[in-house]
Formats: structure tokens, sequence, C-alpha cells
């Protein structure tokens, strides 16, 4: 029971911190101001293994206020998991996340709790608007949530922002790690079939500290695209995404093989063998793909035995 | 599975059997600096008895409560008869004898899962740094940091091994970072949840400190002056350089990618794509038709590649489905404070 007038907290603030001492009481501030008609709200602040005293800042305002919390985690994990540390310690119906750096206003937040309520969504998601970063941020992030949507068909336009609102029965059944924060709506689409929506927020410059992020994670976000759509498509079955590769390689060697088996070979045939081999390693892909596709569903089905698998979000209605 | 055959000094208030179920000792649990000593017997021991007496004696010394646990593979039948005639003259032993030869890792795990004191030090079964410094690594421990590594410093072994060593944590820093400079001591001492906690299995053990630390315990290094029965020179068979090489690799993989296997796979398949791509491009630029001999090389080199490059890429993909199946039952961090 976090919240002043001791009722439990219908509203849980999660936000991640690595090393933003400089920002930690203005962003306790602006939260404070925008929550005043909120009702009962707790403020969890994870600190993600911070070496420049964001800890000790933090532990200075839970001495005045019972609605803050610390969560200090025992080395940096990165967002995504200090985002699920937030989740797991929240006791709020409604979850909000937001970044720690000040970019995000929380004044967006009663606007985005009222669009999950008012609206019956699992999940508000907000797009940045009049956004604050330099050009070679932008474009790569346009082009990644361009791919995001085209991949998974889920409609969100900012997948970069992390002010979104949830509602806790969708957070309960995700599990977040390595960078798979930034995907949130579209995994909660493909594993719980979430409704999601988008809202637009602002996006103020840099009050202080330094960004955590750069170009150089673009090839990070390609692979973290092809897994997103790994999961939101083959989730329940791998060997149908393997058995298409699979097909592929098998065309592939009956183009390849195509010279040697159908028309007598070449005439030079000192190196013929070589070709010959060509259809053979196309047709090792395939198998290798077909067994890879199998080994996963075996997999797949002894994790299903010991645990059933996510359940979709059900509404009770009337 | 091995069994376990248990032989314990009654003065201790454990236990006699055969189970190797787990638990803690209350009368342990109830001493916040109860130390158990766990000393793998495999490899090369050296005699046992002396050895307990000099790492003994300075515990004894600053008055710390303590046992000393061996954990012995099979044989060693004599060393054995000697501890269990100390143990029946008070001193605080314990033997557990395992029914099969197991590495190092799985003999910890079998002490861990025994009865064991808050504060554990693994120690080795032959001589690597000076016993006076044991009870500081242990106070560091009781100060409130999780683990201390002992660092053999200064070193008073020969040129041969401290060249090894320092390869061993050149190749450490370069591909997984830390600061380590002796993480393979095997002298440690922790709080027992560490032990407890850390994943760790094969030959990983020697790596336990950078386990921990990704566990997200707080580990520190500490200089203790190497012993001097460990100065003497050691190669080894060519077989075990190599072997060493694999752990690192493994090392490598497990504390950087355990969680995202596709940014291992997936720069390697992707490489290996273009390199292959490009081969076949080459082919197309440079006119080497497939009926040349040059040309039929290329071909099937840049195949060759690209199909490496796909199974690499695969194989990633099936990673990465694997740690997401597995995801709900894993926690993967740790909270070291709540306040509120």
């Amino acid at each position: 029971m976090n919240s002043v007038s001791g009722e439990p907290p219908r509203l849980s603030v999660v936000v991640p911190l690595f090393n933003e001492v400089g920002n930690i009481v203005p962003l306790v501030d602006a939260i404070r101001s925008a929550l005043v008609d909120q009702g009962p709200w707790e403020l969890l602040l994870v600190d993600d293994g911070s070496t420049d005293g964001t800890a000790d800042a933090i532990r200075e305002l839970t001495a005045g206020d019972h609605r803050i919390t610390l969560i200090r985690l025992g080395r940096n994990y990165g967002q995504a998991t200090a985002l699920q540390a937030g989740f797991d310690a929240a006791v709020g119906s409604i979850v909000v996340s937001l970044d720690g750096d000040l970019q995000n206003d929380p004044a967006d937040i009663p606007a985005l709790i009222h669009t999950l309520r008012e609206q019956d969504y699992d999940l508000v998601a907000g797009y940045r608007v009049g956004r604050q970063d330099p050009t070679h941020r932008r474009i790569p992030s346009a082009i990644a949530n361009a791919i995001v949507r085209m991949l998974t068909g889920v409609r969100i336009r900012d997948t970069g922002c992390t002010l979104r609102a949830y509602r806790r029965e969708l957070l309960q059944g995700l599990h977040l790690y390595s960078d798979l924060h930034r995907f949130l709506p579209a995994v909660a689409v493909a594993v719980r079939g979430a409704r999601v929506t988008e809202m637009p927020v602002r996006h103020l410059p840099r009050f202080s500290g330094e960004s955590k992020y750069g170009l150089r994670r673009t090839p990070k976000v390609i692979i973290d695209l092809i897994v997103l759509r790994a999961i939101h498509s083959f989730r329940e079955r791998p060997l149908a995404m393997f058995a298409q590769g699979a097909l592929l390689a098998i065309i592939c060697g009956l183009l390849s093989g195509y010279p040697e088996i159908f028309t007598g070979g070449f005439p030079d045939s000192r190196f013929s063998l070589i070709l010959l081999a060509l259809p053979f390693i196309w047709l090792e892909l395939a198998g290798f793909l077909i067994l890879l596709g199998l080994m996963a569903e075996v997999a797949l089905s002894w994790q299903r035995s010991a645990r059933p698998s996510t359940p979709l979000l059900v509404r009770r209605r009337g | 599975m091995a069994t376990v055959r248990k032989t314990f000094n009654p003065a201790a208030g454990t236990a006699q059997g055969m189970s190797g179920a787990a638990s803690i000792n209350p009368a342990m649990a109830d001493d916040p600096s109860f130390i158990s000593v766990l000393v793998p017997v495999w490899e090369r021991p050296e005699p046992l008895r002396p050895l307990y007496e000099e790492y003994a004696a300075p515990l004894r010394q600053a008055g710390k409560r303590f046992e000393f646990v061996f954990i012995c593979e099979p044989g060693y039948q004599a060393d054995i008869a000697e501890l269990l005639n100390l143990a029946q003259a008070g001193e605080p032993i314990r033997v557990l004898q395992v029914s099969r030869n197991l590495d190092e890792a799985s003999l910890y795990h079998t002490v861990a899962t025994d009865s064991l004191g808050p504060v554990v030090v693994t120690l080795p079964a032959y001589r690597r740094i000076e016993a006076d410094y044991l009870p500081r690594l242990i106070d560091r421990v009781l100060q409130g940091t999780d683990l201390v590594v002992a660092r053999r410093w200064p070193r008073r072994d020969s040129w041969i091994n401290r060249w090894q060593n320092r390869s061993l944590h050149f190749l450490l820093r370069w591909t997984v970072g830390g600061k380590f400079r002796d993480v393979a001591c095997g002298v440690q001492a922790m709080r027992r949840e560490v032990l407890l906690s850390t994943p760790v299995y094969g030959d990983s053990f020697r790596f336990f400190g950078l386990l921990a630390q990704q566990s997200g315990f707080r580990v520190e290094e500490m200089d203790a002056p190497q012993h001097l029965g460990d100065r003497r020179a050691r190669l080894y068979r060519p077989s075990l350089y190599i072997r060493r090489l694999v752990d690192l690799l493994g090392i490598y993989v497990i504390l950087r990618f355990t969680t995202r296997p596709l940014r291992f796979f997936g720069p390697i398949g992707v490489s290996l794509i273009l390199i292959g791509l490009g081969l076949l491009l080459l082919i197309l630029i440079r006119g080497l038709g497939p009926v040349s001999g040059t040309g039929r090389v290329v071909l099937l080199a840049g195949v060759f590649l690209l199909v490496l490059g796909i199974q690499a890429v695969a194989i990633g993909i099936i990673g990465e489905m694997m740690v997401f199946l597995q995801a709900p039952a894993r926690t993967r961090y740790r909270v070291v404070e709540r306040v509120n």
C-alpha cells in the first residue's frame, strides 16, 4: 500500500533509469504534478545498475514519499529487463512506462490512461510528435518503424517510444528480455491478442545526461526485427517457417542441377563434379532446415506440455 | 546420476546417511559468519591432511567458526582415511564421496545441495595462495561483497605460468570484458546464495567470477600472495589448450548472447551470405562462366558460403525461439535493494 491515502494504488508508473541522476528530481516532480487527479498511484523507479549516484538520489526521494519505490538491480541489465523488474513489482491495474530522461512528458500520462479506460484497449502506445532527436537518429528510427509495421501488421508508428499505458493482466503474460521492449505492442498482439492503439505524445529536448542510443544499434535492431518476424508468424508452428526456407533451397538445388542432370552436363568435364555438387549442397541445406524445424517442434511440444501457452486476453462482457 | 556417500563428524551436529537431500543445518544458519570451506578432490590433489591443517590454522587463529567439506571422486582412500581420523579426533571435517568421476562444477553442485554455512569458501585441493590470506577474503564477504575471488599476487611462479595466465586474461578481456586478472585461481569466498544461484556447469566453474557477476552479484578480486607450492612451471598437452579455447568461446557466448543468440549467429551468417553472394556476383561481373575451371570453383565456394550463412542464421533463429519460450520460466535480473 504505497499510496498516501492508504488505498492500494490503482496506477503504477514504471521508470527504468540508468545514469540519470540529474533528471530524477524534475522527473518525479513532473510525475507528481501529472498524477494529481489520478487517484492512488505508485511510482516504481528501477535503477538499472547506475554508477552516477542515481540510486542515492532516488533513496532520498523515497524517504519523503511512500508512493515512490526504489528497485535497484545488481548490474546494468538493459532497458527491457529493467522494465520487466518494474512490471513484476507493479500492483496497479493500469501500468504506465516512460523513459527516465525527461524526453517523455509525464503530463501525457492522464490522456493515455483515459484512452485505455474509456476505449477499452489493452495497450495505448504513445508516438512522439515534434521529435527533438537529430536527423541521424530519426531516419533509421522511421525506417525501423516502417519495417516493423510491414512485418507485423501492427499499425504502430513509433516503436521506440517508451511512454505507454498497459492493463496489468496483459503484462502478466509477457516477459521482456534483450531489447524486446521496443516491440512490445507487436509482441502483445502476436502473443496475447491484445487490443492496441496509439496516440500522440510530446517529445522534449534532453534536460540532463547523455543519450544511450545511437546509430550503432541499427544492426541489432535489424536482428531484433528478424526475431520479431519469427515470433510473430511462427511461434506456434516453427516447422512451417523452416519448411518455406527448405522449399526455396530445393528449388535452387533443382535449378543448379538442371544442366548436369537433364542435359548431360557441360562439355568440359574436368570440373563437372564440382557443378554436380551444387544441387547436393542446396538439398543438404533443405534437409538441415527441415531437421531444425522438426527440432523446434519437439522443443515447443515439450515446452507446451510443461507449461501451457500464454493465454489470449479474454474480456467478459455483460 | 552419481550417488553420494557421506561421512560426518558427529561433533559438527549433522546427521549421517546416504541421501543427497538439500538442507541447511540450523546451527550453521543461526551463525551468519559460519564458514563452509569446500575442497573438491579431483584432478591433481595434494596430500589432504597437511592441506587441511595449513588452511584451517589461520581460520582458527582468526576466531572463525568453520567446517571443511571434502568432496571426493572415487579413489583417494588413503587420504579419506586420514581425514576421517581427523574428524574422529574432533576436527570440523566432513567427507562426501561421489560414486563416479564428475567435473568440477558438478562436484560443487553436489556439495551445494548439502548443508552449508552462510559463507562458503572454495579451495582447490592444491595450494594456490598463502593460507594466512584466507580470513581476509572471508572478512570482505562479511563486510558485504557477494563474492571475493583471490588473485595470486605477487606471483612467485615461472614466466611460463605467468605468460599463460596473461594470455588467458587478455583473451577474456577482449571477448567478454571484465577486469579479472586471475579469474581461474579457484580460491573464492562468497555468500552461500552466490553458489546456489549462479548457473554453472562443466568446465565453466573456472569462470565462476564472471558468471556470478553476470547474475548480478557484487564481485571483487583481492590480492593474495601466491603459495610457494604453486610456483612450478605448468605445461599441458596441446589438447588441453584447445579445450580451454573452446571453454573461452563457450563462456563468451554464454555471457554475451544467452538471451539473444541471433546476435551471435546472425552477423556470422549474414557475413557468410554476403561473401557467398559476392563470389557469385564476381562470376557475373568477371565473366567467369560455369564452364571455366576457376568459375566452377568460385561458384561452388559462393554457394557453399551462402548455404553455411543461411544455416548459421537458422540456428540463431531456433535459439531465439527457445529463449522466447523459456523466458517466462527464468528471472533474469537480481534486485539488490528495494526501498518502500
